[in-house]
């Protein structure tokens, strides 16, 4: 019997930790990325969306466009990749615009980092076209 | 809160090591009195090696008993096994993304084993009339554990710039950088592993060391040839 009720303690225990971890609302992190950066997103004016969103969704964003445009036609859906490129693109220091996806820059710093890949530039300009 | 899933960490860790450790020490000094290979056994140590990849690479013992537990279980292993060296990427850079990435499907496959040795355990009768509370307990474990981490990938993304981060300030014991991203699916699932790791050393799991010291695996069927003397025999005789 004893062993019994240890293990509803036990349980116990668990269920309170899990909920008091699912309940706790916690402040956005403010971690700064070290890896690849640029001027638009070191500033304060907003993305199409909040950074947080940015971070964990962006690639479903630019799918979104895809099939709705390619596919389906729809045109002038919210998110483009080449604005993204416009705004996040770093310049060298004769202004000339270094492409997206070299090493550190916006793109790959971080998909290189966590190796994710990065297939948008086989077909897609890594730089600003106008 | 991301302090304290640093220490939570630490602690586990600790654990982890010093208990495996531990009972990898006890079970090189329990004695094997008895000469007892499971027959039909190699007779070379060299045949001994190669029987004992194969059980546990490819589970042998289990596919000639048992083919569905051997499915699930194989499913389950190896699926756990690719999702393993996927985190790696969370520890280090040398994942290039060419393996990260199709290495994801392989949680499926963990979940699947692990739902069908779930179902194993309360739907065959002979399994379940030997099955303890600690047989459901580590499958439901694990299976959480395999839902929640899938769900990053599949269904909510979670910050993994933000997570590599928060585990290379973790490693480093880098304090001030300690930003776990905020996601409650990312929270639930590193307490999970946490749990996992803290009684591992004392749980069933511990057949993944102890695999490699059971006497019916490890011994070659050469009686004849070689006189089997435990060693606490051996002292007596001198």
């Amino acid at each position: 019997m004893k062993v019994r009720a240890f293990e509803h303690g036990l349980l116990l225990a668990l269920a309170v930790v899990l909920l008091s971890i699912a309940s706790v609302s916690s402040a956005e992190e403010k971690a700064g990325w070290k890896n690849g950066t640029s001027l638009a997103a070191t500033q304060e004016k907003s993305c199409v969306r909040d950074t947080a969103f940015m971070r964990r969704n962006h690639m479903e964003v630019i799918k979104h466009a895809r099939i709705d445009t390619v596919r389906k036609g729809v045109r002038g859906v919210d998110g483009s990749l080449s604005e993204c490129i416009v705004c996040h693109v770093n310049k060298d220091d004769k202004g000339v615009p270094i492409p997206v996806n070299q090493e550190g820059q916006f793109c790959a710093g971080c998909h290189q980092y966590v190796g994710v890949s990065l297939d948008c530039y086989q077909c897609h300009a890594t730089v600003p076209t106008h | 809160m991301s302090l304290a899933f640093a220490i939570l960490f630490y602690v586990a860790t600790l654990v982890l090591v010093v208990g495996v450790a531990l009972k990898i020490m006890q079970y090189s000094k329990t004695p094997a009195p008895l000469k007892i290979p499971t027959t039909p056994a190699p007779t070379t140590t060299s045949g001994v090696v190669m029987r004992m990849f194969r059980e546990v690479v490819f589970f042998e013992s289990l596919f000639k008993a048992t083919i569905w537990t051997w499915i699930f279980a194989w499913a389950f292993h190896m699926g756990l096994f690719a999702v393993l060296i996927r985190h790696g990427r969370y520890f280090h850079d040398l994942l290039p993304a060419a393996i990260v990435g199709p290495l994801k499907y392989a949680a499926f496959a963990m979940i699947i084993g692990l739902t069908g040795l779930l179902i194993r355990r309360f739907a065959v009768n002979r399994v379940r009339y030997i099955s303890a509370p600690s047989d459901y307990a580590m499958l439901i474990l694990l299976l959480l554990i395999g839902i929640s981490g899938a769900m990053m990938t599949f269904v909510d993304h979670v910050d993994v710039v933000g997570v590599k981060s928060y585990f290379h300030a973790w490693m480093t014991f880098d304090i001030e950088n300690l930003i776990l991203p905020s996601d409650m699916v990312l929270r639930i699932h590193l307490f999970l592993v946490a749990v996992l790791m803290l009684i591992f050393p004392i749980s069933k799991l511990l057949h993944a060391p102890g695999i490699f010291f059971s006497p019916t695996r490890n011994q070659a069927d050469n009686p004849r040839e070689v006189r089997h003397v435990a060693e606490w025999a051996e002292k007596l005789s001198k």
